[in-house]
């Protein structure tokens, strides 16, 4: 009777490890969307730079003022932000991929627990 | 003669709940997806909108306009500088352009959302031929339709080759080409060296009882071998091989003949066995398959096995068939 109690308490264990990985995958999977969004806009952004004439006026919102910038160098740091962000999701990635893992392995071993609770039941149905 | 495959009921592998859980769900994304294509044509919308304004913009010096201050109040006012457009290029960037330089950027935006409409709709049609795959299956399931896999089984012993003398049958009835052409190939080889075989029998037979009876029906043999088609030939050597045979080469024949039907009687004349195929033909599509009532949609019987009097048999050799028409479903 113990035995099965000790296997369903680790059960329950896995069970909320199991949940927690889903949900950072979840979070994962949210900011990574929202970081693919933010790519496609400065790409955009980085695309309409460079369609500009040297001499064009270029600001940038910081807070509630406009700051004129330099072309040159706001076309920089466009491009610098969009290289953050390409690292930023390759990183993402390969989280994503070790949380998924993760979560196989712990589904193996939630699935193999159950087997031995099952089993140790049906003994016992048995005896 | 030893089963041939394995049959499954899909409703054990893909259950009709289920299915019809994945078609739902594929339904929701398919609306998910709906919202957002919705919300890009409002998109492309306010961008057609802008550029009409933008163009229209620099037509006077200034326009008369209400300027709202705050949430609830207007109050009159002067447009000027109508050529100055400050174009948010997004991530807080702003440019100082005039009408037409806005105008250009507008257009481009448009064009990148109505790519964007593109590939959503793509993906629309995805999900849409994936949710019809759905409710087939839980369609076929709910059906009980059976699938039925069956190992391809090689000419390897004499005993392998009856398998691979009924697959014949069942797969240049499909349309597995690829596989059509070896099994062809190999019919050849195969029809040859019984022709041969057969002739050597036949010279034997001439020996042991010299009769233009005999004769005619080797010419016979030759001519109907030579007329008929690949899989025709194979079916029909054999029982021409038990006529010519006759009694002296019965045993050796029916060896092979039996692997594959119940061996016929050999004492039977051609003539009457040609006059009873038909009737064997009729018998083979006449009863609907009382043996196995899940294929009722997708058998298409062909009468090709003729000399099949084992019912196993037929049923075998039949349900094979749908096997590949199943197969070709999934494709």
């Amino acid at each position: 009777m113990a035995a099965v109690k000790e296997l369903q308490r680790d059960l329950e264990n896995k069970a909320n490890d199991l949940n927690k990985l889903q949900k950072d995958i979840a979070k994962n999977h949210q900011v990574r969307k929202k970081y693919t969004i933010q790519l496609g806009e400065n790409e955009l952004v980085l695309k309409e730079l460079d369609l500009l004439n040297e001499e064009a006026n270029v600001y940038k919102l910081i807070g509630p003022v406009l700051v004129k910038q330099d072309l040159a160098e706001a076309n920089a740091n466009v491009r610098k932000r969009i290289d953050y962000i390409s690292a930023e999701l390759k990183r993402l990635d390969a989280t994503l991929q070790d949380l998924e893992e993760k979560q196989n392995s712990k589904k193996e071993a939630i699935f193999k627990l159950q087997q031995r609770i099952q089993a140790l039941q049906a003994g016992k149905g048995k005896a | 003669m030893e089963t041939m495959g394995t049959v499954t009921p899909i409703s054990s592998v893909f259950p009709a709940e289920e299915a019809q859980k994945a078609s739902r769900r594929v339904q929701d994304t398919i609306a998910e997806r709906e919202q957002q294509l919705d919300q890009l044509k409002g998109f492309i919308n306010d961008n057609v909108s802008v550029i009409n304004l933008v163009q229209k913009l620099p037509d006077e010096t200034h326009h008369n306009i209400m300027v709202p201050f705050g949430k609830a109040a207007f109050f009159p006012g002067r447009l000027i500088h109508t050529n100055e457009f400050m174009v948010l290029l997004g991530e807080g960037y702003y440019a100082e352009r005039t009408a037409k330089q806005t105008i250009d950027i507008l257009k481009r935006r448009g064009k990148a959302l109505e790519t964007k409409v593109e590939s959503l709709k793509a993906i629309m049609q995805d999900l849409e031929a994936e949710a019809s795959f759905f409710d087939a299956t839980a369609q076929e399931s709910a059906e009980g339709l059976v699938e039925i896999r069956e190992d391809y089984v090689g000419e390897a012993s004499s005993g392998a080759e009856t398998a691979g003398y009924g697959k014949s049958d069942s797969t240049s009835s499909l349309e597995v080409d690829a596989r059509k052409a070896a099994v062809e190939d190999e019919e050849y080889t195969r029809i040859f060296s019984r022709i041969d075989e057969l002739e050597k029998e036949e010279e034997e037979a001439e020996k042991a009882n010299e009769s233009d009876e005999d004769e005619r029906k080797q010419n016979e043999l030759d001519s109907t071998i030579r007329e008929m088609s690949v899989h025709q030939e194979v079916r029909s050597s054999p029982v021409q091989a038990i006529d010519a045979a006759k009694a002296p080469e019965a045993p050796a024949v029916s060896k092979d003949g039996s692997s594959r039907r119940d061996c016929p009687p050999p004492k039977s004349s051609t003539m009457n066995k040609v006059l009873e195929l038909p009737e064997e033909k009729k018998k083979v599509q006449a009863p609907p398959t009382t043996s196995n009532m899940a294929f009722t949609g997708s058998i298409i019987e062909h009468a090709h096995n003729i000399g099949m009097n084992m019912p196993e048999q037929q049923t075998g050799a039949r349900s094979s068939k749908p096997v590949s028409r199943f197969k070709m479903q999934r494709k």
